[in-house]
C-alpha cells in the first residue's frame, strides 16, 4: 500500500546539468608569439577536487585552447574540438588555420545554443600571417580577436591589470614617444605569472599550480624563452609555429 | 508620470515641474502648482506619492518659515537643503517615511550664487548645475549635458529647458501636457511663461 | 536589486612609506542613471586623517554629519585631536549600534598616527557595513569595484613607496578599476598624506 498522505501533495524533482570549477584563465598576443595560461586547480563550492586539472590544451602546433567553467563540459568541448580538427587533417593534410578555428569553435558552441557548454573560451595562436593572435569567447560562441583576455573566477581581478599593463589604459606616453603595440615575450610571461599570484593572493578559486603555453611564430628564435625554469617543448612538426609549456608553482592555500 | 526639471546659469536658477495630478490613469487636475516658494530666495518642486508631496512640502515651508522668523533672516540655500535632505533621511528610517523627491533651488544673497541641489526620497542630496526627477530625466539629462551653460543669461536658459520639455512632448509615452516654470535670482522668485 | 549598489561609487586607500593615501571615484547613479559627477565620498576627519564612505548615497551624508559631530565632541571633551585608531574604533562602534538596521556604507579609514619618538605611523583600515575593523598592512578596498581594486592593487603596489609614487600607484589602481565597473567612475580624487602636508588632486579619468 503507498504512502497516501505523501501522494497528497504535489512534488517537484529538479536536476541541474551544470556545475561550475573555479579556476581562471588568460591569454596575451605578442607581434609574433603568443601566451595562453591557465591554473590547476579544480574545485566545486568550498572543496578542491584536484591540484592538477589542466584547464589550457595544445591542439595543434599553431593553435592552444584554453577552457574554463563547467569542467566536464570543458574537457568534453576540448575532445570535440581535437576531433574535429583531426577530421580537417585527414582532409586537407594540413593543420586547421587560427582563424578557421576559431569560426569552427563559434559554430560547435552556437549549435548547443539552447543547451549550452557551460564553458568560457580562449583560443591562443599564430595567424597564418604570422601575428600573434588571442580569440576570446562567451558560451554560446559570440568572439572577438584581441591582444588580451582573462576569463574565469578571477576575471574583474586580472581583466583591469591587463588594461593597465597590456593596453596601458590611464597612462600617457612621454612627449614624443608612444606606447608599443606589442611587449616582448619575457615581458609577457612577468605580467602573466603577476596576474596569476595576484589572483591566487585573493581568490580561493585559483591557485595550486600555473600552466603557460607559449607559441612561437615560424622561423622565430627563443625570444629568452631558453634560459625560463621549467619550460617544456611540445612541438610535433618540423620549421613551422613551435609550442613550449612552461609550468610553474602557485600557492596552495 | 511626473516630471521636473532645473537648471542654474548665470545669477538664477529655473525650476520647471508638470502640472498634472494624476491618480492610476485618470488625470484629476491639470493645473497644479508643484514648485513651491519656501522663502524669499528658495523655490522647491517637488514629486512623489500623492498625499506626501503636499504634506511634506508644508512641513519644509513651515519650518523654514519658523527659522526666518526666529532667527529675523532666512536660511541659505546650501543650509535649508540640508534641513531638508535631513528630514528625509529621518523620515526614511521610521514608521512611515515620505516619498518626496525635490529639486530645491535657490540664490545665495551671501555668495551672490545661484544653487541647485537634487534630492530623493532616500535623502540622497547632490550639488548639480541641473537636475531632473521623473522619467523626464531619462531625456532632459543628456540635452542638458549638451546644451547646459552655467554662464547663459535667462533667455538661453529657458530655450534649453524649452528643449528638455518638447523632447519629453515628443519621445515620452505618458508625457505632460504643461508646466510650471519659476526663476530664482537676486530679485527673488517668480513665475515665466515658456 | 542590491541596495549597496544603488547609487554606485568605490574607495580604497594604500600604506606608503610615512604616508597614507586614499582615493574614491566621483560619480553618484540611479542604478544605471548618473545623476552627478562631483559626489564627494571622502572627507577630511583631522589633519592627519580621511575617512572614504562608498555606499548608499544618503547614508554618505548622514554618517559624515554623524561623524563629524562625534569627532568635534571628541576633541573639545580631550582637548586633542583623534588618533586614527581611535577613530577607527568610533567608525565600528558607531556602525555596529546599527547592528540590525545598517547605514548600508562600507567604510575606509586612512591616517598617520603619532608615534612616542616623534614619527609617524601609516595606518588604513576599512570596515564592513556593521563595523567589523580590518587594519591592513598594505591597501584596503570597498565599494561596486572592490574585486576589480583588489585584483590590481595586488599587482601595482609595493612597500615603502614615497608619496608621488604612491600617488601614481593609487590612481592608476582606482582609474583601471573603475573603468571596468559600469556604477563607479566619472572622475577620481585622491588624497596623500603625508608628514607635514596634503597632497589633494582631482582626476579625469574616462568621463563614461
Amino acid at each position: 500500500m503507498p504512502d497516501m498522505t505523501s501522494l497528497a501533495h504535489p512534488q517537484q524533482r529538479s536536476f541541474n546539468p551544470y556545475s561550475e570549477n573555479g579556476g581562471t584563465i588568460l591569454a596575451i598576443a605578442g607581434a609574433d608569439f603568443s601566451v595562453i595560461a591557465g591554473d590547476t586547480r579544480q574545485s566545486e563550492g568550498y572543496s578542491i577536487q584536484t591540484r592538477y586539472a589542466p584547464k589550457v590544451f595544445r591542439l595543434t602546433d599553431r593553435a592552444v585552447l584554453a577552457v574554463n567553467g563547467f569542467a566536464a563540459d570543458g574537457n568534453m568541448f576540448v575532445k570535440k574540438v581535437k576531433q574535429r580538427l583531426e577530421w580537417y587533417r585527414h582532409a586537407h593534410s594540413k593543420d586547421m588555420p587560427l582563424r578557421a578555428i576559431a569560426r569552427l569553435i563559434q559554430t560547435m558552441l552556437y549549435a548547443r545554443r539552447f543547451f549550452p557548454y557551460y564553458v568560457y573560451n580562449i583560443l591562443g595562436g599564430i595567424e597564418e600571417d604570422g601575428t600573434g593572435a588571442v580569440y576570446s569567447f562567451d558560451p554560446v560562441g559570440s568572439y572577438e580577436r584581441e591582444a588580451c583576455r582573462a576569463a574565469g573566477a578571477a576575471q574583474s581581478l586580472v581583466q583591469p591589470f591587463l588594461d593597465n599593463q597590456i593596453y596601458f589604459k590611464n597612462q600617457t606616453p612621454a612627449l614624443g614617444t608612444s606606447h608599443p603595440a606589442h611587449l616582448p615575450l619575457p615581458t609577457v610571461l612577468s605580467i602573466v605569472i603577476d596576474s596569476f599570484t595576484s589572483a591566487t593572493e585573493r581568490h580561493i578559486e585559483v591557485g595550486d599550480g600555473l600552466e603557460m603555453y607559449v607559441v612561437l611564430a615560424k622561423g622565430r628564435n627563443l625570444q629568452g624563452l631558453e634560459g625560463v625554469r621549467g619550460m617544456q617543448e611540445l612541438t610535433v612538426t618540423d620549421d613551422g609555429e613551435r609550442v613550449f609549456v612552461v609550468r610553474r608553482d602557485l600557492k596552495k592555500d | 508620470m511626473e516630471t521636473s526639471f532645473a537648471l542654474t546659469g548665470k545669477g538664477y536658477v529655473i525650476v520647471a515641474a508638470d502640472t498634472t495630478a494624476a491618480r492610476s490613469i485618470v488625470k484629476m487636475k491639470v493645473d497644479e502648482d508643484k514648485i513651491k516658494e519656501i522663502s524669499p530666495h528658495l523655490l522647491m518642486a517637488y514629486s512623489g506619492e500623492p498625499g506626501d508631496t503636499v504634506q511634506f512640502a508644508e512641513f519644509v515651508e513651515r519650518n523654514i518659515r519658523l527659522y526666518q522668523i526666529r532667527n529675523l533672516y532666512p536660511l541659505r540655500p546650501s543650509a535649508a537643503a540640508s534641513w531638508i535632505r535631513r528630514s528625509l533621511a529621518d523620515s526614511l528610517r521610521s514608521r512611515s517615511p515620505y516619498s518626496v523627491n525635490l529639486l530645491v533651488g535657490g540664490y545665495d544673497t551671501a555668495t551672490h550664487e545661484p544653487k541647485l541641489y537634487w534630492i530623493d526620497y532616500l535623502g540622497t542630496q547632490v550639488d548639480v548645475p541641473f537636475g531632473a526627477h521623473g522619467y523626464g530625466s531619462y531625456f532632459a539629462l543628456s540635452l542638458l549635458d549638451r546644451y547646459h551653460d552655467p554662464e547663459a543669461s535667462l533667455e538661453e536658459g529657458l530655450a534649453t529647458l524649452k528643449r528638455c520639455v518638447d523632447e519629453v512632448a515628443k519621445r515620452l509615452v505618458v508625457s505632460p501636457g504643461r508646466y510650471k516654470v519659476k526663476v530664482v535670482d537676486k530679485d527673488g522668485v517668480r513665475e515665466v511663461e515658456i | 536589486m542590491s541596495i549597496m549598489e544603488y547609487n554606485g561609487g568605490s574607495v580604497i586607500a594604500m600604506v606608503g612609506k610615512d604616508c597614507v593615501a586614499i582615493a574614491s571615484d566621483l560619480r553618484l547613479g540611479n542604478q544605471a542613471l548618473s545623476i552627478s559627477s562631483n559626489f564627494q565620498k571622502v572627507f577630511p576627519v583631522t589633519d592627519r586623517i580621511y575617512v572614504g564612505l562608498p555606499g548608499l548615497g544618503t547614508d554618505v551624508t548622514t554618517l559624515r554629519e554623524r561623524f563629524r559631530y562625534r569627532i568635534n565632541m571628541y576633541t573639545i571633551k580631550e582637548e586633542r585631536e583623534i588618533e586614527p585608531e581611535t577613530f577607527a574604533h568610533l567608525v565600528s562602534s558607531t556602525l555596529y549600534e546599527h547592528r540590525f538596521g545598517p547605514y548600508f556604507i562600507e567604510p575606509v579609514i586612512a591616517g598617520l598616527s603619532k608615534t612616542p619618538s616623534g614619527g609617524v605611523k601609516p595606518l588604513i583600515a576599512a570596515a564592513d557595513l556593521i563595523g567589523c575593523l580590518n587594519f591592513a598592512k598594505d591597501f584596503v578596498v570597498a565599494g561596486t569595484a572592490s574585486t576589480k581594486l583588489l585584483g590590481v592593487a595586488e599587482g601595482l603596489w609595493e612597500p615603502d613607496l614615497e608619496p608621488e609614487d604612491l600617488f601614481e600607484t593609487i590612481s592608476q589602481t582606482l582609474l583601471n578599476s573603475v573603468d571596468r565597473d559600469a556604477f563607479s567612475g566619472w572622475g577620481a580624487v585622491v588624497h596623500v598624506i603625508t608628514k607635514d602636508s596634503i597632497i589633494s588632486r582631482t582626476l579625469k579619468g574616462r568621463m563614461d
